[in-house]
Parts: structure tokens; sequence; C-alpha cells
């Protein structure tokens, strides 16, 4: 608890303009508890306001990524979830919270799916932009199996991803979907044998960060927009984003470089 | 006549003024809209003005009123003050005025956006009316423009509950016109803003005055007020350019007249 300071159930790593959060309870699979919201809230907030972090990596420590809440802890007094408006109040103040920022960082979020995801790990999983996911990681919406209905986003994201009669039924049995399946219907970017997603973070989040970040931020941001606009709004929302990028320092960089035949120097500016 | 608490600029057709106190984050004093009033009087009267936005800048528009000024103050101090009673020069305006929001319209800040024609907020706008949470309520019209703007339930939730609705919910609600990225939300006013300058003068005046009566008066009279104001407009100059411009189809020069 938050008595033992020294305690890290998440860690925060900055490495060359990319920053490492990792779940950090290999021996538990990463469950999340009291003190892992309070870490990983404040390492969120720090990455989005630091401006030398170009690309953040959500990753697990251990063989798993996360296998949700934690469950024992849930039930217990210091889980702080001792009534049912506990869980929502829960849900509503630390994990919404957590989830819209890691959606609206203005910088890519790349999750290193090293194993399980499931139940709220699997919304964090799902709120990053990209995810790299090891051969024997899979997803489980593995609420129902103790009662519960899905949170963390899932209801929006997934049916996205994954189109609704599969969600459902991921929802309905619990029942992992492997790697391989996730990546066929587009829930995971790319499939990594396990000993490599890290590194296959790495190797990423390192271009990304190297590359035009304003960039990026602004193209998230429109799709953000997009999400709940027309068609005919996204286009002028898109529109006006570019004239904000045309005046960017990356595209002027990005223009003299395309002349000149060399590779642009970006600066996220 | 210099300003100290905002800034004017005249870019013919357009005029900007800015609430310019952001340590304070554009709090509202009887001074502000003192220098605000003054500055649409000024641009009322600038012939080569015909549209005007009102901003905050870049980070917020502005957050409410100075509080540590107000706690200890009695109901006569606050009555002699008048200080919602001065908004009226802003409402008073003739010409097209758009709110350029960014951050934070909040208490007196909402409802200086809610009293422009037109709003364009930037994707971080927030429009809130906090004021309940101090043991009173919105001063300067809240109470009163939410439900004429967005209804009932919603002007409830928003003077009741105190939370300020994001960008994109005021857009659907129908409290602004135009979500667009925070960093471009004043060039989008001020192209608005150069869009209505093109249109003739007179008409543009006597259609804002003839909307904001829809929002007073029960419909016959609105409409009694709308046809005097067309009838009216087939006396000035422009209508002739305007009609005679359409019907050799070139383009309309209109002169206010």
């Amino acid at each position: 608890m938050a008595e033992q300071p020294e305690e890290r159930h998440v860690t925060l790593e900055r490495e060359a303009g990319v920053a490492w959060i990792r779940f950090n309870r290999p021996e538990k699979l990463n469950p999340i508890g009291v003190l892992a919201r309070q870490q990983l809230d404040a390492a969120l907030k720090e990455v989005e306001r630091d401006e030398s972090v170009r690309c953040v990596v959500l990753i697990g420590s251990g063989r798993g990524f996360s296998a949700g809440a934690d469950v024992r802890e849930m039930g217990s007094a210091e889980g702080g979830m001792r009534s049912s408006e506990d869980v929502g109040r829960v849900l509503r103040e630390q994990y919404a919270p957590m989830l819209q920022r890691i959606r609206s960082m203005p910088k890519p979020v790349i999750c290193g799916l090293n194993g399980v995801a499931a139940g709220i790990g699997a919304s964090f999983a799902m709120a990053c932009d990209i995810r790299i996911a090891a051969d024997d990681a899979y997803f489980s919406e593995a609420f129902v199996g103790i009662g519960l209905a899905p949170d963390g986003g899932a209801t929006w994201m997934l049916p996205r991803f994954v189109g609704r009669g599969k969600a459902l039924e991921m929802f309905f049995t619990g029942k992992p979907l492997a790697a391989a399946d996730a990546e066929r219907l587009g829930l995971v970017n790319r499939v990594v044998p396990k000993a490599e997603v890290e590194s296959s973070c790495r190797e990423l989040a390192t271009a990304l960060a190297a590359g035009a970040t304003k960039a990026m931020a602004a193209g998230k941001r429109a799709v953000n927009f997009a999400e709940t606009a027309s068609f005919e709004e996204a286009l002028e929302f898109e529109a006006w984003m570019q004239e904000a990028q045309a005046s960017s320092e990356d595209f002027l960089e990005g223009v003299r470089a395309f002349l000149e035949k060399r590779k642009p120097e970006f600066s996220g500016r | 006549m210099p300003y100290e608490l905002i800034l004017l600029e005249v870019e013919p057709p357009v005029g900007v003024i800015t609430l310019n106190r952001p340590a304070v984050l554009n709090a509202l004093s009887p001074a502000v809209i003192a220098e605000v009033t003054a500055a649409l009087g000024e641009l009322e009267r600038d012939d080569s003005v015909r549209a005007v936005v009102l901003t905050g800048g870049p980070k917020v528009f502005a957050a409410g009123a100075d509080i540590g000024d107000m706690a200890e103050r009695g109901p006569v101090e606050q009555l002699a003050r008048d200080q919602t009673g001065r908004w009226a020069g802003i409402t008073a305006f003739t010409k097209p005025l758009i709110a350029a929001v960014n951050g934070y319209a909040l208490g007196g800040g909402c409802e200086m956006a809610l009293m422009c024609d037109l709003v364009i907020a930037g994707d971080s706008a927030r429009f809130g009316q906090p004021e309940i949470n101090l043991g009173i309520i919105a001063g300067a019209g809240g109470t009163q423009r939410w439900p004429r703007t967005a209804g009932k339930y919603v002007a409830m939730e928003v003077n009741l509950g105190g939370q300020p609705v994001a960008a994109q919910r005021a857009y659907q609600l129908g409290v602004v016109n135009k979500v667009v990225p925070a960093e471009m939300t004043i060039e989008a006013a001020k192209r608005v803003a150069r869009q209505l300058a093109t249109k003739p003068p007179v008409a543009l005046r006597l259609a804002k005055e003839a909307v904001n009566l829809a929002l007073e008066l029960p419909l016959q009279q609105g409409l009694l007020a709308e046809r005097k104001n067309f009838y009216f407009l087939f006396a000035t100059e422009d209508q002739k350019e305007g009609m005679h411009a359409f019907l050799e189809k070139r383009r309309a020069q209109f002169q206010g007249r």
C-alpha cells in the first residue's frame, strides 16, 4: 500500500525520447490494484507533460501484460471497493481519466502485449494506439467469469476492432482470443516471438520518436474528433488541422529535406 | 482610447478584441467589461469594420469573475456596482460579433460567449456556469440564455450541476457553431468574420436584430418586426446592388447604404 513508497507496481523509465511505462508485478501477471492505479496515473500525467518524451510504450513485465483488476484486493478494505458504488467511483474517477489520457495523449502510445491482457488490462491495451503482441499473448474479456459486465471502455473499443458479433461472443464467454486471431481481426498490429516483444516495441518507438511526432499527434486528434463527427465535419476538421500543421517546423523541414533529397530531421515541433 | 486589460486590433473589415489578463485566466472585472464595451463602441462607429471577433487568446476564453474581490460583499454593495448591468453594451452591438473560445469559458466568460452571435470553439473549449459551487448563481444571463439556446434540461444541468460542457458536446447542443483545432480557433473566427463582412451591412444589422427579437417576442410580433425590417431594406442602395448583381451574374459590391 501507499505506506511503502518504495514498492513500484508501475515503473517509468525514459530512454532516448521514449518513455517506458511498465506494469511491475510479474509474479502475479501484473494485476491492477490501488497502487498500480496511483502510479500509472502519475506516470501518464508525467509523460503527457514532458515534451522530451515523443513516444510512449505501455508494457508488462514477466510473462503477462496485465491480468486485469486485482480481484483479491477488490474484496478487501484497502482495495477501496467495499460497495458497488465504490466500483463505479473507481471506474469514473480513476480508470476513465487514465484511459482518456492515453487516447488523447498528443504522442503515439504503443502497447507491448507481452502476454495475457485480461479485463481492465485488455482495456488498457485497446486504449493504446498500436499493439505489438507476443505469439502466446491473448485477450480475455474475463469480466463475465466473476459476474461483472465489461468496463474500461471495452464495450466501445472492442466492437470497433473486431465487430459486434465477435465482441459480444468474447464478453459472453470470457474465452481468450489468441494473438494470431487478434492480428487477423485487426486488434493487434503484429505478432512477434515472445522474446522479441520488447525489442520490436523499442524499434518502432525509437523510429516514431525521431519522426514528425507533432503530425502524429495531429492525426490522432483528428481521428478522435472523427469518431463522433460526420464525414463532412471530419473533412472540415482535417482541413483546419492541416493548416495548423502546415505552419509547423517539421513541415518546413520535411519539404526542405525532400527538395534537398536528404532524410528529414524532425523536432516534433 | 488606450486599453490596459484588452487588446484591440482593427484589420479592416474585421475588428478583434482580445481579453488580455492571462495571469488571472481573463477574469472579468467591471473594468474589463468597461473596456470591452468601450472597444465595441469604437468598432460600432468605425465604418471600416463590418464584423468583430471577441476572444481570450490561445489558452483560455475567460474563467469567471474575481472571487477574492467578491467574497465579503453585501447585496446592496453588489447592486451598487451594477456588475452585470454593464454588460448591456455587448448585446447592444449591432455588427456580427463572433466569439473565438479556447479553453475555459466559465461563469461570466460563458455568459459573454452566449451573448455573441456566433461561437467558434477550439477542441479544448469548456463551457460552464460553476457559480452554484460558490453559493450563488449565474448573474449575467446564464440561467436565461442557456435554456433559450440548448433547452430547459441542458440549462438545468449546467446551472444546477456546475459541471462544464466540452466543445464537441456544446456543438451537438447547438451552443457552438463549429469546433476546430484549438490552435486555429482565432483564425477560423476571423475567417467567419471576413466572410460576413462581404454581406450588406444594413441587412446584416437588421437580420441580427430580428433573430435576437425572436428570443424576446411572441411569434406574431416577431414576424411583424421581421417584415418591417424586410420592407425597410428595399430602401437601401445595397438591395438594388444585390439584386442587380444577381441578375447580371456578377459579385455584388455592398456599400452599407
